[in-house]
């Protein structure tokens, strides 16, 4: 019996479809940074203080354990495993100082004043996100591996039979939670954005858990997010309240590489509407300063209609798909059925 | 000109023991030599002794480097018109053996040491117990703020430092691990649950939710 694979067709945009998987390549090596760093700084902190002799048996298997990985790179972890400290909210990256623009507007608003050598490290991210949008979100954020995963586990709940929620708000309340955290910060003198922001809290409660030993309020906070996105809405964090995702919206509002649906391909099949993590429309052709550039709806594109193009604003809508049934009855389309590609 | 000395017959006490070849030239260099230990000597007496101590018998002039009291941890931090370093030692404290903290908080402008009062709190860092506790309030000893310590209880604790300069209130909270508490507590168990019902979720069932999502979504499209 010989099976029949669908003849397919290959152009070169179809590698786009793999971006999301380097994506979550990227995303889980950003979360496993952030969870070394902690480890090698605790370990650092065990070489400086020359007190192997009086380290409990766990912390001696976690000692011998980092020194048989980390001996081959270097013979002076004190000083050569800092090449990478901090974490998303701000760090030094061999060297490179990088801060999330959200860190410097915060500290701008709690201090009243800039602080130059600081505001400069948001600089590449910035430049980054005028170019790519909102990105960070997409592709580095930390909570956004989580939150990846929290939606399919509402979506299994619902399976179950537990509905998980699925209202809709007004999508500028972010921008409102962002002014009030600055004006907040301004009042108070503290940068109090980062206490409701997702990636600075994750990075600081992983410190917090390996380094110091527990997790803090701040873990509380991030459950009850997860708990909001599967009870309210599906990714409603970050869609509806998140600041840091704001003030990226805003950044990246005439990005230079933005996702284009192409009409003449398009079989109007939805799919990457129902993937959108942000309820976007991308069948619609409405992407918006809220796209985050995840891909997801490239790659689930069975005709791959979908692709990256140069441009600062979205295209206007195109209306119906040409490969759609619709468009080919009202357009009295009788040409040969085209090519299917997955 | 003069003929080069016999070896056997020294001209003075200087030569006696210098290298046969070259006297001349060794008797300048000698002569040289304690010239410049001459100008040097008032240089060396006028500078003030070396405050080094020894720790069994080693040199530290820092002691958070090659120090047999290592500290656990050093914190640096600024805050308003001070930058604070504290410091823990031993390097691991445990509970009922002496311990102590020391601070230093010194101006950023300027790098003048604060001179007033520190005084140190406590309170534990575990769910629902907060209750904080003064364990005193030290001067300045040598730019330096000690405070002692004795806990009788392994655990995480918080420490806070408080001062007041300039008319205004500085308060600075430092982490500090007495002994081997439990790492995995409630709030570890929890997220710990999590993580890998996430995992097992997203492994097992991914096809089929993102099948579901979409068929809902195509149902949603036709409505």
């Amino acid at each position: 019996m010989t099976s029949h694979r669908p003849k397919t067709e290959t152009h070169p945009l179809s590698l786009w479809r793999h971006l999301n998987k380097l994506r979550w390549l990227t995303l889980a090596t950003v979360f496993i940074m952030l969870l070394c760093i902690p480890a090698i700084s605790l370990y650092q902190t065990y070489v400086a203080a020359h007190g192997y002799a009086l380290l409990s048996s766990s912390q001696k298997i976690f000692y011998d354990g980092m020194e048989l990985l980390t001996a081959p790179f270097t013979d002076d972890p004190t000083k050569d495993l800092a090449v990478i400290k901090g974490n998303t909210w701000s760090g030094t990256f061999f060297g490179l100082q990088l801060s999330d623009p959200l860190a410097v507007v915060g500290q701008i608003a709690a201090s009243l004043q800039v602080y130059w050598p600081f505001a400069i490290t948001a600089l590449i991210p910035i430049v980054l996100t005028m170019i790519f949008g909102r990105f960070f979100c997409g592709w580095l954020c930390p909570a956004t591996f989580i939150y990846e995963l929290n939606t399919n586990l509402a979506a299994w709940l619902h399976h179950l039979g537990l509905r998980s929620g699925q209202h809709l708000f007004d999508r500028r309340l972010k921008y409102l939670v962002l002014v009030v955290g600055l004006l907040i910060s301004a009042l108070t003198g503290a940068v109090l954005v980062a206490t409701v922001y997702p990636p600075a809290i994750i990075g600081r409660e992983l410190y917090y858990a390996i380094a110091l030993g527990g997790f803090g309020s701040g873990m509380v906070f991030f459950m009850l997010t997860l708990l909001f996105d599967i009870l309210v809405a599906r990714r409603g964090f970050c869609r509806y309240l998140c600041p840091g995702g704001a003030l990226y919206a805003l950044l990246g509002r005439y990005r230079l590489f933005r996702i284009q649906r192409r009409v003449q391909h398009c079989n109007d099949c939805a799919k990457c509407n129902a993937i959108c993590e942000f309820g976007l429309n991308p069948m619609g052709d409405d992407f918006g300063q809220e796209c985050n550039n995840c891909t997801a709806c490239i790659a689930i594109c069975p005709t791959d209609a979908l692709a990256f193009v140069v441009r600062i604003r979205d295209q206007p809508e195109q209306g119906e798909g040409h490969l759609g049934a619709r468009y080919r009855k009202t357009h009295g389309a009788t040409e040969q059925q085209p090519v299917v590609l997955r | 000109m003069e003929p080069p000395c016999p070896p056997s017959h020294p001209k003075n006490a200087l030569e006696v023991g210098l290298p046969r070849i070259y006297p001349e030239f060794c008797k300048r260099l000698i002569r040289l030599l304690l010239g410049v230990l001459a100008l040097l000597l008032p240089c060396v007496l006028a500078v003030p002794p070396a405050l080094a101590h020894h720790v069994m018998g080693r040199p530290s002039y820092k002691l958070n480097e090659d120090s047999n009291t290592p500290p656990s941890m050093q914190v640096e931090t600024q805050i308003g018109n001070y930058s604070v370093t504290y410091m823990v030692f031993p390097a691991f404290p445990r509970p009922n053996a002496f311990g102590r903290i020391n601070l230093y908080a010194v101006r950023i402008d300027n790098g003048k040491p604060f001179q007033g009062k520190v005084r140190f709190l406590v309170r534990d860092d575990s769910w629902f117990r907060s209750s904080e506790e003064v364990i005193g309030e030290q001067p300045v000893d040598d730019n330096v703020f000690r405070q002692g310590f004795i806990f009788r209880h392994a655990g995480d604790y918080i420490i806070t430092a408080s001062f007041e300069a300039d008319g205004q209130p500085y308060t600075i909270d430092f982490p500090l691990r007495i002994g081997q508490p439990s790492r995995i507590g409630i709030i570890g168990i929890v997220v710990g649950f999590i993580i890998v019902l996430l995992l097992v979720v997203n492994i097992t069932q991914r096809r089929r939710l993102l099948n579901a999502k979409v068929r809902e979504a195509q149902i949603k499209r036709h409505e």
